[in-house]
């Protein structure tokens, strides 16, 4: 069994990048410890276990990314800002930032209020409301970007009624706002759902009989412990914002320098072979992604450690 | 079945876990590791029953190198803090697992299998829980479906780590009891883990006191109460009263106070004293005994069961003393009164011996 | 699990809100929710059934629409299984050994839900396209990945490649190495223990993972529109298909492929329910 994980290891070597982990991985193969990176225990299979994974991340994951940042290198440094420096990209990123913040604000109040109200009250078919919180995660983002679409049409059943107002949401940046509401939901509340639930009673409890108002108690005790939640879950929102393609291409009209987002450009991008404008656009995007992914972690972190604190 | 450990070392990361252990552990004895927490008992017990190496040094099981055997090889049933039951299986079947993962050849059948499980829960009085979940049962009884369960391998050596740590004052009381029981009809060479010392000295017919990595003594139950080999065990084992002193001219003079204990076989320096409560003996101070004998005053008396704690002060210092109930009425002990102190049998240890932690 | 831990905040006298802040907290929670997330659900049966049930089962079982749900059926079953399997291995390492590196390799293994899904398509493009690096290679072997089945099942492997590690990795963290352990002094050797005491007890956790990914891997967009080459009836998916009956102005048919994935959508969020009432702490590895 060993052997096979050293095998498995040394095709790794592919990805120059994780050695020092596949060292690793073969000395725990061979169950020998002497770096003592890997702590010694008596169950079996950690060699041919993290060889796989390394191996599946490299093949599935690391090189294909690789290959994008290879691709983008291959630009040069001005060639690189040449493509993304266009008016048109400039105006795909202002709108997918502009919407993609305007959601996540959206979903960071009323994701506090749906995690608050499913929480702390209890009302009649409270299960099914929980659940059908998630479905925007279980919905596929196609089936949600047609349905999205129609409701809001001119001709659509909230579209009619909006249109009597002179309000017109489809084909507008405010469509892509709505599909990008539907999409982050769940981040919300469900980062603030658990930390909500683990709050202790007492702390409120001593709040108000230290003279603090319902409010005040609010605003100044529970408010601040959530608000790493509420970071989370609006850092998280905002992400899957930014990347988000399905849901809104059906509403958003896609009007060069309106309504166009990123990843519908790179997709134009794509299917006319300009393969640099297309991996430009796109490691910027994925550097923005990594840079949001790092904020995530550190609010997380920042999350437990408030947590335990409690 | 004996077991030798030699000179093993364990490091955690900069953590020194054992410090060039060496034990040997007799056949068919009970043997208790008693330590605080972080002394190194469980790594020592982890490492005999092969579910983590040693760094360096050997141990031998029967004569035989042990360190590279599996668990499997080294037949040693283990049994875990936290019981470590299956939870997905019953209690039968937990205690069938260990005969039913055998290789074909060695496997028992089916019914040999449900026979013996049904023995051994015979033998820990829990037949009739045989289809519960570990989740259905009490903490005593999961502790014993683990022993069921460790002994059904038909184990060389028994290792328990903190057999009775989870459990509650009085089912603990009774577990100790029936696992001395137990052991004296099987005669399974044992080895457990503890940080109770009363439960070490109750139960182990030896044992092995552990500190920061190192064994520091090893004995009887009356052995390392009796005569403790380094400060750190007096201060472990029961309470102790303990003073700084400076030894000269073959005593020692304690810090602060007007009192000497002889101290003939111990270099001229820095020293402690170490002095049992139940040693300290007061002496009423009108009679001709207590004549030269420094004075303390009573502060407390704790009067609860047949002995009595007194809590004294001794020129600024405090000191306990213990005795029975019939000693404190005819000393006619109070708060507030005044005693001569005699130090019957007090403990030196020099500035050359282990320091405390 | 939690009420345990901390009483709920709704039996403490002091701590109930007024009637009338509850109703009205709790009627806005309830209109945004209905407004985002179950009218769009409604709309796509609504639309689908406009026009009755027959043309609603014409649309279906048009060979178009029939090859896309074959196809969608043939993608999902090769990224599922070998991300399962990716994902107990990965589970497995990481949860039961300790290694120095670890959290870094969990970021990495949660790096595909950060990346845009059309990035996720994008980077086979770049490696396989006619013009990517393997690309003459494979043309001169007469071989197709972007444009054909392989592309597609590459780019849902890799939006789905974090699911099952994700959901094992919080759950056998917290059930601890106590039972493996037992087991290998009992004599236990690496398969058995992994069947006999860890598979058993990570079963829902593991189904949970892989309803939540077969849900993503049948439902993916953006990536696979990127490799597929919507070429109909031979690499469009069910929801690359429903896209171009709606660009088509098919909505009847456009809306029945749909309620297909949305019927899917509606079965995982169900089986997700009840696990979650059923076995809460041997799905999410919290309560232990």
């Amino acid at each position: 069994m060993s052997g096979a994980g050293a095998n498995v290891c040394n095709r790794v070597s592919l990805a120059s990048a994780l050695t020092v982990l596949q060292e690793r991985a073969q000395r725990g193969a061979t169950r020998e410890n002497r770096g003592m990176h890997v702590r010694y225990s008596v169950l079996p299979g950690f060699g041919p276990t993290l060889g796989l994974t390394l191996t599946w991340l490299s093949l599935i994951v690391l090189l294909p990314l690789a290959a994008l940042a290879i691709h983008a290198a291959g630009l040069g440094w001005s060639g690189f800002w040449h493509e993304v420096l266009t008016p048109r990209v400039l105006a795909a990123f202002r709108v997918s930032f502009t919407t993609a913040f305007a959601a996540a604000l959206i979903n960071l109040v009323f994701g506090l209020l749906v995690a608050w109200v499913l929480v702390r009250y209890r009302f009649p078919g409270q299960r099914l409301v929980d659940a059908l919180v998630d479905l925007p995660f279980a919905l596929p983002t196609a089936v949600a970007g047609i349905a999205l679409s129609s409701l809001y049409a001119t001709n659509g059943w909230i579209g009619a009624i909006l249109a009597g107002w002179g309000i017109k949401v489809a084909f507008t940046p405010l469509g892509i706002v709505m599909a990008l509401t539907f999409v982050g939901l769940p981040f919300v509340v469900r980062t603030v759902e658990p930390v909500l639930q683990d709050l202790p009673a007492e702390e409120e409890e001593a709040a108000m009989s230290l003279g603090a108002s319902r409010w005040q108690t609010f605003s100044r005790v529970i408010l601040p412990a959530l608000a790493p939640a509420l970071l989370t879950g609006f850092a998280l929102a905002f992400a899957r914002g930014l990347g988000e393609y399905g849901s809104v291409i059906f509403i958003a009209g896609n009007m060069p320098g309106i309504s166009e987002i990123v990843p519908l450009l790179i997709i134009i991008k794509l299917e006319q072979f300009n393969y640099h404008g297309a991996t430009a656009i796109g490691t910027m995007m994925l550097m923005l992604s990594f840079v949001l992914l790092l904020v995530i972690n550190l609010l997380q972190s920042w999350m437990r450690t408030r947590h335990h604190a409690q | 079945m004996t077991i030798t450990v030699s000179q093993v070392t364990k490091r955690f990361g900069s953590f020194l876990a054992l410090d060039a252990v060496d034990l040997h552990v007799r056949s068919g004895e009970l043997l208790a590791l008693l330590g605080p927490s972080g002394s190194g008992k469980t790594t020592l017990l982890r490492i005999l029953g092969g579910l983590d190496r040693a760094d360096t040094g050997s141990i031998t099981f029967f004569g035989e190198e042990a360190l590279g055997l599996t668990p499997r090889d080294r037949q040693v049933g283990f049994v875990f803090q936290h019981y470590s039951l299956f939870r997905h299986m019953t209690v039968h079947d937990n205690v069938a697992f260990g005969l039913d993962v055998r290789p074909r050849k060695d496997r028992l059948t089916r019914a040999e299998i449900s026979e013996k499980v049904t023995d051994l829960l015979e033998l820990v009085q829990l037949a009739p829980l045989a289809d519960r979940y570990p989740a259905q049962l009490s903490g005593g009884q999961r502790q014993r479906v683990a022993l069921a369960r460790a002994l059904a391998i038909e184990p060389k050596v028994l290792l328990l780590d903190e057999p009775f740590g989870a459990l509650d004052a009085k089912v603990r009381k009774e577990l100790r009891r029936w696992l001395r029981r137990l052991h004296d009809e099987m005669h399974i060479t044992s080895v457990f883990v503890t940080h109770d010392q009363e439960e070490a000295l109750e139960l182990a017919d030896r044992v092995v006191v552990m500190n920061s990595g190192r064994v520091e003594q090893v004995g009887t139950p009356g052995e390392v109460y009796d005569q403790p080999a380094s400060p750190f065990v007096y201060d472990f084992l029961g309470n102790v009263n303990r003073f700084e002193c400076m030894i000269r001219n073959g005593e020692a003079r304690l810090s602060g106070l007007s009192l000497t204990v002889p101290a003939t076989a111990i270099a001229p320096g820095p020293a402690v004293v170490f002095v049992r409560p139940h040693d300290v003996e007061l002496v009423p101070c009108d009679g001709d005994a207590g004549a030269g004998l420094p004075r303390a005053r009573v502060r407390h008396i704790f009067s609860v069961g047949p002995t009595a704690r007194v809590e004294l002060d001794i020129e600024g210092h405090p000191l306990e003393a213990v005795m029975d109930q019939d000693r404190l009425r005819s000393l006619n002990v109070h708060s507030g009164n005044w005693y001569a102190v005699r130090l019957t049998r007090p403990r030196l240890f020099g500035a050359g011996t282990r320091e405390l932690p | 699990m939690l009420s345990k831990a901390a009483p709920r905040h709704a039996e403490r006298p002091v701590l109930r809100d007024p009637l009338w802040v509850r109703w009205s907290l709790t009627a806005l929670a309830l209109g945004f929710l209905a407004l985002f997330v179950l009218l769009p659900l409604l709309t796509v049966f609504a639309e689908a059934l406009r026009q009755g049930f027959a043309p609603y089962f014409e649309a279906l079982a048009e060979p178009d629409a029939l090859s896309a749900i074959r196809l969608t059926l043939l993608v999902a079953a090769i990224a599922v299984p070998a991300n399962l399997a990716f994902g107990v291995a990965a589970a497995w390492a990481i949860t039961k050994f300790e290694f120095s590196g670890k959290s870094f390799l969990i970021t990495l293994i949660d790096l595909p839900f950060s990346v845009s899904p059309v990035i996720s398509g994008m980077v086979y493009v770049l490696l396989f396209g006619l013009h990517g690096w393997f690309g003459p290679w494979l043309r001169a072997h007469d071989l197709q990945v972007v444009f054909a089945v392989p592309g597609l099942v590459l780019a849902t492997m890799f939006v789905t490649f974090p699911f099952v590690a994700r959901e094992l990795i919080p759950l056998m963290q917290s059930q601890g190495t106590e039972e493996e352990e037992a087991a290998a002094s009992l004599g236990a050797g690496g398969w058995q223990i992994f069947w006999r005491v860890t598979l058993p007890n990570i079963r829902w956790g593991l189904l949970y993972g892989v309803l939540l990914c077969n849900a993503r891997a049948m439902g993916e967009f953006g990536a696979v529109s990127v490799v597929s080459g919507h070429i109909r009836g031979q690499t469009n998916t069910m929801p690359l298909h429903v896209e171009i009956l709606y660009n088509e102005y098919n909505f009847v048919a456009a809306f029945a492929v749909a309620s297909l994935l949305a019927l899917l959508a509606l079965v995982t969020l169900a089986a997700k329910s009840v696990l979650e009432w059923r076995w809460g702490e041997d799905v999410s590895g919290r309560g232990h």
